[in-house]
């Protein structure tokens, strides 16, 4: 405290030195006169003791110095004059500051950027007061593997668990409806009553649930979003205890959530009401599994996300029982921390951002180094003065810090401004490229990291190249400069190149992936298809006969618009995997006559439910027998279309037209009591799982004008030749004529499909970035180091030349310097990069992380680039004039 | 002249307090003669670095000084002790007291082993 105080006192001196000069200098006065008098008094002549008492005190100047490095801070001053110092010397160096602000500002500022969207997957702590002690437990199992729960286990495990303080759970969220004047669709998330005290979320306003409230016959209540408190209700405080009819139904809004608040899986949601879970029925519900549901639970203080997995396997195993035996065994417990079940398979891809661009920001500190390596070479001479003058070597490293410093603060200015537009170009090259991007910015934390990163920079800048020490024999020395001094620039530059190989070979890598990615067939022809999805209100649709009714006329409307040739209508559209679409096991699927296969052969299939015209619409070709007919839709029947994967699958080597094929149930338990198909038709595969994912097996059948084949899951698929602003209009229109509430989305099959290559894309393009800054970078540290060789060599040069050396020789001694660099980086680059491509390989498509041609062209390119840098400085010194260079001296 | 020992580090802050504390409100040249005469003139005090000395105290509030009239009528600038450094005495003379008595133990053992 008084340190403190004594250092506060110390730092406004600065402000006073005058005064405080002054004060002390008739202080000191003053001592001196008395001191004068006793000596006087003492019996000395006046001049005598004026003497003593200036040698008494140690001389007056001395003194006042003395006094001066007490009253404030002499590093402080020290500092100042450093700084100073630097800037003048970067003022009447410009192109030497402009290219180190410059480098400086590419490296601090691709990694500022880069680090505000991985942080949050990273780093950050999540929304919750409890963030790092909440864990996501429950089932997992391979059509499933991210984990949820069934209300039978949820509720036993909850009253029999040890390691959690407290357990909680939602039910997902759905659309619903305000249904009153000005009405909005919205998304409604179901939660249990403990649900905000388990994870730490505190209301900004009102109160969390009631148990009361959670009861099935309950009073109604809800919690509304930030968003939706602003923008609805003006941010009105006295919205509580209002009631609202969301579908249809009164509901009072009991608190507003916090500006920050997270669905624990990210879902968006505007409204969260009470889960209102019947727990007495959950082992009579859903044939006595209960209702699905996502728990989760707080950890007690110093139990591990293992200790709980371990406490809770015993309590999952007596639960197994209930599990029907075909496939009791797919199911595992998982339990694990909040933040991995959301990240999922996100930090792999943060990491590998972060990786390349903190080689670049490596690459760009080198770059400077090297370039105050070179700068103090060529200060060689004064800074020797300084050091025979009695500079301490700590002065000169301080100097050094001074001017590394002044230039990583300005790179840092640059590069958060450089940031701010990396950020706004990775938004609009792929906004669903990596979990959070959207919602990456540069605030206080970030400007944090940037501070620390120029303080690194500076440590990297500052000390690197004080490590050579000016030796005395400098001063003495002839010419400035010595060519030992370029030792740890040729490190630098190898460095340099080395890592440039692996950011160009990444680069290369993961463009050849994301190529595939684009021209692979999807099995349909995405161009002119378009998808309509429309948005109905559950209150207003109660049955399957209103959406097949609703459907049926939107069918035929929008089959009158102009210019569209086919319209579809179907249960779900491929190739996404995460939309929702049906689904069921193989083992399921038994062919007549064929004894069924063991349920441990897994795998999914795809269940689609679509209108004759899906196929034309969506541009799927039929591989064999016959497509689903318009007049099929009056008719009873029962015809299935396989893909061919299936059809393969199925009947190897058989004709499979003509075959029946009956599906499982386990309502309530294993029968096999459906409808027996008969395969008509077998179709082209689709890309079904997304992008990259291996495509399952698919089977297709006919939705009739019936309402048993129809649901609440509807979407239309239009082929046509008008360009999607056009005519998504007279959808809306044709649409509204019909329902005048519902929302209408059209997208373009295309669109889907490039936002499904979004991470690809966002990986290389921003790999390829950094590679090519990375090259950019390494070419010009090499650059520089051999014209500096050469220029030093001019002399050297001069002198062979007048002995007889040929320009060649000049050009081929010269070059020779910049190849064994060039040699040794790559080859360096080459070997790590081997060394890490394993970790590359899953995010590779149809590539081998160490397929060679991309090593051998980037290793090529390198090769190139890098000898045109040798080459400049190289011919410039084949061109010295031999007397001129003698003569220099 | 006999042999004189330079002030150690560390000490002469305590000297100051303590001289302020017996003998009131002082000016610079006071505490230094004062701290002379007590030390019965083996102490050599360079009285250069009393004034910094007396300045860390100020800054770290356990002295505090004005301008005022010394005894020959001369302006000077007086010290004296604050409760802080009224609190500060006590607790410096006593860790001291306990060092050097540590100290003395050590230095009378060793010569009788």
């Amino acid at each position: 405290m008084r340190k403190l105080r004594a250092f506060f006192l110390r730092l406004i001196g600065h402000a006073r030195t005058q005064r405080i000069e002054d004060d002390f200098a008739e202080e000191l006065e003053s001592h001196i006169a008395m001191d004068t008098e006793d000596g006087i008094r003492a019996g000395l002549t006046a001049e005598e003791a004026r003497r003593q008492a200036l040698v008494r005190i140690g001389g007056a100047e001395q003194a006042r110095q003395r006094q001066r490095e007490q009253h404030t801070l002499p590093w402080i001053e020290n500092l100042l004059r450093d700084l100073r110092y630097a800037l003048r010397g970067f003022r009447r160096n410009p192109i030497f500051s402009i290219t180190a602000i410059a480098t400086l500002a590419l490296g601090i500022g691709s990694t500022t950027a880069v680090f505000s969207v991985v942080d949050r997957i990273l780093f950050r702590s999540l929304p919750y007061a409890y963030g790092d002690r909440l864990v996501s437990f429950g089932l997992s199992q391979p059509l499933e593997p991210r984990e949820f729960t069934l209300g039978f286990f949820f509720f036993n495990w909850r009253d029999h668990q040890r390691p959690f303080e407290a357990v909680t759970y939602e039910r997902g969220v759905g659309e619903c409806n305000i249904t009153e004047p000005n009405p909005m669709q919205m998304q409604c998330a179901r939660v249990a009553d403990n649900f905000f005290s388990t994870l730490g979320i505190t209301p900004v306003l009102g109160r969390e649930f009631t148990p009361e409230e959670d009861q099935p016959q309950g009073p109604r209540g809800m919690l509304i979003s930030y968003a939706l408190w602003s923008e609805r209700y003006n941010r009105d405080p006295g919205i509580l205890d209002k009631s609202i009819a969301i579908d249809g139904q009164s509901t009072r809004i009991v608190g507003v959530l916090p500006q920050n608040f997270e669905m624990p899986r990210l879902q968006h949601a505007d409204i969260v009401l009470p889960a209102k879970v019947d727990i007495a029925h959950q082992g009579t519900e859903n044939a006595g599994l209960g209702v699905p549901l996502w728990a989760f639970a707080r950890l007690k203080q110093g139990v591990t996300v293992e200790q709980a997995r371990e406490q809770m396997q015993p309590l999952f195993e007596q639960m197994r029982n209930v599990i029907p035996a075909q496939f009791r065994n797919e199911f595992h417990l998982t339990v694990r921390s909040l933040r991995d079940r959301q990240m999922h398979d996100d930090y792999q891809a943060a990491w590998l951002l972060l990786a390349a661009v903190l080689a670049v920001l490596l690459i760009s500190c080198a770059n400077v180094a090297g370039l105050m390596a070179a700068r103090g070479t060529l200060r060689q001479r004064e800074l020797t003065v300084r050091m025979v003058l009695g500079a301490s070597r700590k002065q000169l490293l301080g100097q050094a810090l001074a001017e590394a410093g002044v230039l990583a603060a300005a790179g840092a200015i640059t590069g958060c401004l450089l940031a701010w537009g990396l950020l706004r170009v990775f938004t609009a090259l792929a906004p669903t490229g990596v979990l959070f991007l959207t919602k990456a910015c540069l605030d206080p934390r970030v400007y944090f990291f940037a501070a620390l990163l120029t303080l690194a920079c500076t440590a990297i800048c500052g000390i690197l190249p004080a490590v050579q020490r000016p030796r005395s024999s400098s001063l003495t020395a002839r010419a400035t400069g010595s060519k030992s001094h370029t030792g740890l620039r040729r490190i630098l530059v190898v460095a340099q190149i080395g890592m440039c190989v692996i950011l160009l070979s990444s680069a290369s890598l993961l463009f050849e992936s994301f190529r595939n990615l684009e021209t692979q067939s999807l099995g349909m022809d995405a161009a002119g298809a378009l998808v309509v999805h429309i948005s109905l209100a559950q209150a207003r649709y109660t049955s399957s006969e209103a959406y097949m009714n609703f459907f049926l006329r939107a069918e035929s409307a929008l089959r009158g618009l102009p210019g569209v040739s086919a319209v579809g209508i179907s249960d779900s559209v491929p190739p996404a995997s995460d939309s929702w679409h049906d689904e069921m096991r193989y083992p399921d699927l038994v062919v007549s006559g064929k004894l069924r296969t063991p349920a441990s052969v897994g795998g999914k299939v795809n269940i689609r439910r679509v209108t004759p015209d899906y196929f034309a619409a969506l541009g799927i070709h039929l591989q064999r027998g016959r497509l689903f007919r318009e007049e099929d839709r009056n008719q009873s029947g029962s015809e299935i279309i396989l893909s061919r994967t299936l059809a393969v699958r199925m009947f190897p080597g058989e004709e499979p037209i003509g075959q029946h094929i009956r599906i499982a149930t386990y309502m309530p338990y294993f029968v096999l009591n459906g409808p027996l198909y008969a395969v008509v038709g077998v179709v082209g595969d689709v890309k079904n799982a997304g992008l990259t994912g291996q495509d399952d097996p698919e089977f297709y059948t006919l939705r009739r004008n019936r309402p048993e084949d129809w649901s609440s899951h509807n979407e239309l698929e239009l082929r046509t030749e008008l360009p999607a602003s056009t005519i998504a209009p007279w959808i809306r229109t044709q649409i509204e004529h019909l329902d005048p509430t519902a929302p209408v989305e059209v997208v373009p099959m295309r669109q889907t499909v490039s936002r499904l290559a979004d991470r690809p894309r966002f990986q290389a393009a921003l790999i390829g970035f950094f590679a090519l800054c990375g090259l950019l970078l390494s070419v010009i540290g090499l650059y520089g180091v051999i014209a500096f060789i050469a220029a030093q060599r001019t002399q050297e040069i001069g002198v062979r030349m007048a002995l007889g050396a040929t320009r060649a020789n000049i050009l081929r001694l010269i070059t020779a310097e910049g190849l064994r660099l060039i040699a040794f980086g790559s080859a360096l680059g080459v070997v790590l990069s081997l060394a890490t491509a394993r970790l590359l390989q899953s995010f590779l498509f149809h590539v081998s992380a160490r397929a060679p041609q991309s090593y051998v062209a980037v290793t090529i390119l390198l090769a190139l680039v890098a000898l045109c840098a040798t080459m400049l400085p190289a011919i410039r010194a084949m061109k010295t004039d031999p007397m001129a260079a003698l003569r220099a001296e | 002249m006999a042999e004189k020992t330079e002030v150690w580090q560390g000490t002469l802050a305590l000297m100051v307090l303590k001289t302020l504390e017996s003998m009131g409100p002082l000016h610079g040249y006071g505490v230094a003669r004062r701290i002379e005469q007590i030390s019965g003139d083996r102490l050599q005090l360079n009285y250069g670095t009393l004034y910094p000395a007396l300045l860390k105290l100020e800054q770290e509030g356990y002295i505090r000084s004005r301008w005022g009239t010394s005894e020959n009528n001369r302006k000077a600038k007086f010290y004296e002790l604050t409760k802080a450094g009224e609190r500060r005495v006590c607790k410096a003379a006593a860790e001291w007291e306990k060092t050097t008595e540590i100290l003395a133990r050590f230095l009378t053992t060793t010569e009788e082993a």
